[in-house]
């Protein structure tokens, strides 16, 4: 090794005995201070925590009932009615509901302005969905001052200035117009900047959710406008008929770039997503809130035939614990730990948040090809998102615990 | 439940280099995790069409086969595979010399290539530049000798082998340059790295600085092909291959002591027992809010009060997924420093006033190093710059998300001005980190991902000649950035190995001395 010339030796500046006295000079500065409590607590953590907590106990505080729209808006609040966390407008949030023996997550977009959770509230609506789970159950037993327990806000139907255009035009189907009347309301409230002219797809006219709400934002405030497009009601003043790429280019601004925000059921996808190919749209022009993972997996590309129908078994590890439960081919596996009573973590359930993320031990699994957003090594190493994904053997599968 | 020999807390990159570690001795070891996945800043997360990996940029001692630096060689013991890519250059800086000429300046990795290329841009620097290389390696070597000594070096070898090491050992980098009369451009450009430590050229040791550097230069920086989350998963399946146990989702809420010997964590899964703990969180959230109050020595509470909350690189992030190539916007670098001046004690008060008075940024594009890393046709770029408290502790909630996108958008026209790289209107998919999102993350104290700055009196050196003093809780060590050997992947894996190592020994004693397991 080649040693370092004298220069440094020779320089007054430099005192070699420095070194030998270094852990001395460290304890004299450690014995200097005062034997103060530590305290743990940071400012910026604090407002972390405040703003993205593990849970909300909340209450119901008001139900506002729908009508003809058969849905209800649930108004939740903490039990104390302090603020809650703020989110942006477009996000949803995800329920833990304790239903006849399971814990079921459902996630909701909240449908109020973020300022409403400074005022301590939030909004849901939940509209009807026959023989769904938990929707039915919701609309029938929720009361007021019943406890909800909740996630915080999530989820990435927002709007972003540095990647979206200044104008939107957003595309809902039924109860997919939640995040656009949160989104109305916060450009109503000045929360946020763009201009919104949304298209909403209803039955007919007395099915409009939402419908002296979104008229009287779009009546105050000129960067809102709503289109209403009924599939089974031909009237003046409306729209008739489905959205198309036709009807989207008749409303959208001309000569303007602007971006397609898409949240509605899972047939207005699949009925769209050839429409919007029609606009030639660059990716990042078109954003879609994603929806529960498909009720029908046979029905997706590779699907294997042969699994469908079949009745399994799943090895269920968390911690220490241990169960056998059993599993339905056309059902996916987080269905099964929820209807068996365990407390696994889910969020989104469409293989978008990666909450539920979980090894899989042993046995195999189908993903849709528009839930499988795993990361590369997840993949590689057996992890699966048990929100979207369906059995297709018996498993043994670890899931993470929880918190609540 | 079952009994562990050790419980590690935390499967950031000091934890689960801890607990490979130890399952390795033979230990009967768990894992747990308050996230559902591990790595902690060693991670990823997914945007649309993307996979992000929002902490690495360059992994520090890893090195080619030939020349392996110690997380190669760690990786080897452990038996983890990963696909691990060289960066290639070390670094281009835009910025401005203090003499206020403007620079440019793209260094190659390699130390030849590095004295070369400073030798082209501040011209008689060579004679200079390889007497500072030479001390690098003696500097390195030196650390290699006192961490294998396990903080008790014999200290005839030292003053023989290690002589210049020790010359230069208490002194801050500016110091050692303005004793070797470097040429200021040489100091300037040299300066790039402080950031990556956090601490300014004038309060930064030299030791810790030059060990950095010469790994750098000498071994070239690395990531991984897929993220670190390939590194983190592969870490934690090697692990468990071993025997060990791993729980995710899974947070330590409290120690629990008999008598003044940890023996068990409480967590939302329920209490485990356990004879020892290694936990990857920071002293302060220990002391503050984990353990009995009664039970944090009178010296540790001390050490807390001299560190008096200085906490080292609160970080604030973006992350964009365009929707064209690095080419067509012109972009050719891995990575640019892009300080507001070559200035770092200015650079660093700049950052602590707050983002008004900002101007430091770090611009990644990933593809430059890992052209598969997105989806052909895309790239992945970032930013990294600093928060400060001034900005972060009292700001409302109704105004942070606001607020953090106007921090990056300055950062977005000040590379638009310096550079010409214009990202508007390709933004397929941008995140926005900020120091309150890797406070939420990590649980690290104000979002600070390097521990404690490692300055003056706290540097790196002295910290490591007193590991026998800073760990006083019987049967509980605290690992990570905030450790002896700092921040960064490679330092934090380095520091959850030697403290496994620490806590085998420990237990031998206490066993020794009766401990009941």
């Amino acid at each position: 090794m080649a040693k370092l010339n004298v220069t440094i030796s020779a320089d007054p500046r430099i005192d070699m005995m420095k070194f030998a006295t270094m852990a001395k000079v460290r304890e004299e500065a450690i014995q200097a201070a005062p034997a103060k409590e530590v305290s743990g607590v940071f400012p910026i953590n604090e407002n972390a925590k405040a703003l993205h907590p593990d849970y909300l106990d909340l209450v119901v505080d008001s139900i506002i009932d729908r009508g003809e729209a058969q849905a209800k808006t649930f108004v939740l609040r903490r039990k104390d009615g302090a603020p809650l966390p703020y989110f942006r407008a477009g996000q949803y949030i995800s329920l833990k509901l304790p239903l006849e023996g399971s814990f079921v997550t459902r996630s909701y977009s909240l449908c109020c302005s973020p300022k409403a959770a400074l005022e301590g509230k939030y909004a849901i609506t939940v509209r009807a969905n026959p023989g769904g789970f938990a929707a039915d159950r919701l609309l029938a037993g929720l009361k007021v001052g019943d406890p909800v327990i909740s996630s915080g806000p999530q989820g990435f139907f927002y709007y972003e200035k540095l990647r979206d255009a200044k104008h939107v035009v957003g595309l809902a189907g039924g109860s997919g117009i939640t995040p656009f009347l949160s989104l109305a309301e916060a450009i109503r409230d000045g929360v946020e900047n763009f201009s919104l002219t949304l298209l909403f797809g209803s039955r007919d006219e007395k099915n409009i959710l939402f419908r002296e709400e979104l008229d009287e934002i779009a009546r105050v405030c000129p960067k809102f406008k709503v289109v209403h497009v009924l599939s089974e009601e031909e009237k003046e003043g409306f729209e008739y008929g489905f959205i198309t790429a036709e009807l989207i280019k008749k409303y959208a601004p001309e000569g303007e770039e602007f971006s397609v925000y898409l949240c509605g059921p899972e047939a207005m996808y699949r009925f769209l997503k050839p429409e919007i190919e029609k606009l030639g749209l660059p990716e990042r022009l078109f954003r879609r809130k994603l929806i529960d993972v498909t009720k029908t997996p046979w029905d997706c590309e590779g699907y294997p035939q042969e699994a469908r129908g079949r009745s399994f078994t799943i090895l269920v590890r968390q911690g220490p614990q241990e169960w056998t439960i059993p599993a339905s081919a056309d059902e996916p596996v987080l269905v099964a730990v929820e209807r068996a009573g365990i407390k696994a973590p889910s969020r989104c359930r469409a293989g978008e948040c990666g909450w539920c993320r979980s090894r899989l031990l042993s046995g195999t699994v189908f993903i849709p090809q528009d839930n499988e957003m795993r990361r590369w090594a997840d993949v590689h190493y057996g992890y699966i998102h048990p929100c979207c994904s369906f059995p297709t053997s018996d498993l043994t599968l670890e899931v993470p615990g929880e918190f609540f | 439940m079952p009994k562990y020999d050790i419980v590690v807390v935390g499967a950031g990159n000091a934890g689960m280099s801890a607990a490979l570690q130890c399952q390795l001795l033979g230990l009967k070891t768990l894992l747990i995790e308050k996230h559902n996945l591990p790595g902690g800043a060693a991670t990823s997360f997914v945007r649309g069409r993307f996979e992000i990996d929002p902490s690495l940029h360059e992994l520090c001692d890893y090195g080619p086969a030939d020349n392996p630096g110690d997380v190669r060689t760690m990786m080897a013991d452990y038996g983890v595979k990963a696909n691990f890519i060289e960066v290639g250059e070390c670094f281009r800086c835009v910025s401005t010399y203090r003499d206020g000429t403007p620079m440019d300046v793209t260094m190659p990795a390699g130390i030849e290539a590095f004295i070369d290329k400073m030798e082209f841009y501040v011209p008689g620097s060579r004679e200079k530049m390889t007497q500072l290389f030479d001390l690098f390696q003696e500097v390195l070597d030196g650390i290699a000798y006192i961490t294998a000594s396990r903080g008790n070096p014999d200290k005839a070898v030292l003053g023989t082998t290690y002589a210049n090491m020790l010359k230069t050992g208490a002194y801050s980098t500016q110091e050692v340059f303005d004793a070797l009369e470097l040429p200021e451009r040489c100091q300037d450009i040299l300066s790039t790295y402080w950031s990556y430590l956090g601490v300014d050229m004038e309060h930064l040791a030299f030791i810790h600085y030059a060990a950095m550097v010469h790994k750098y230069t000498s071994r070239g920086a690395y990531i991984l092909k897929h993220t670190s989350h390939e590194l983190a998963t592969a870490m934690v399946e090697r692990f468990r291959e071993l025997g060990g146990d791993v729980w995710f989702n899974c947070r330590a809420e409290e120690f629990l002591f008999r008598g003044e010997h940890c023996c068990g964590v409480r967590t939302n899964m329920g209490v485990v027992d356990c004879n020892y703990v290694l936990a990857n969180i920071n002293p302060d959230i220990i002391y503050g809010t984990m353990m009995p109050k009664e039970l944090v020595p009178e010296r540790e509470k001390k050490l807390s009060a001299a560190r008096d909350r200085k906490i080292g690189g609160r970080m604030y992030t973006a992350y964009f997924c365009l929707d064209c190539t690095a080419e067509e916007l012109g972009i050719h670098d891995y990575t640019i420093f892009l300080p507001g001046t070559a200035d770092s004690p200015t650079e660093y008060d700049n950052i602590m006033k707050g983002m008004k008075y900002n101007n430091f940024s770090i611009f990644n594009c990933y593809n430059i190093a890992n052209p598969e890393c997105s989806p052909p046709g895309t790239c992945l770029c970032g930013f990294t710059t600093f928060g400060s408290p001034v900005d972060w502790n009292d700001l409302k909630q109704e105004d942070y998300f606001r607020f953090k996108e106007e921090g990056i958008d300055k950062l977005l026209a000040n590379l638009k001005e310096k550079l010409g790289f214009d990202l508007s209107g390709h933004i397929e998919e941008i995140e926005i980190c900020s120091p309150w999102t890797f406070a939420r993350y990590l649980g690290v104290p104000e979002g600070g991902v390097y521990g404690y700055e490692p300055r003056d009196w706290d540097g790196m050196m002295a910290r490591m000649q007193m590991i026998a003093y800073d760990y006083p809780i019987k049967g509980l060590r605290p690992i990570g950035a905030a450790g002896p050997r700092g921040d960064g992947y490679a330092a934090s894996m380095i520091c959850g190995r030697l403290m496994a190592l620490n806590a085998l020994l420990d237990l031998k004693k206490w066993k020794e001395e009766g401990g009941k397991a």
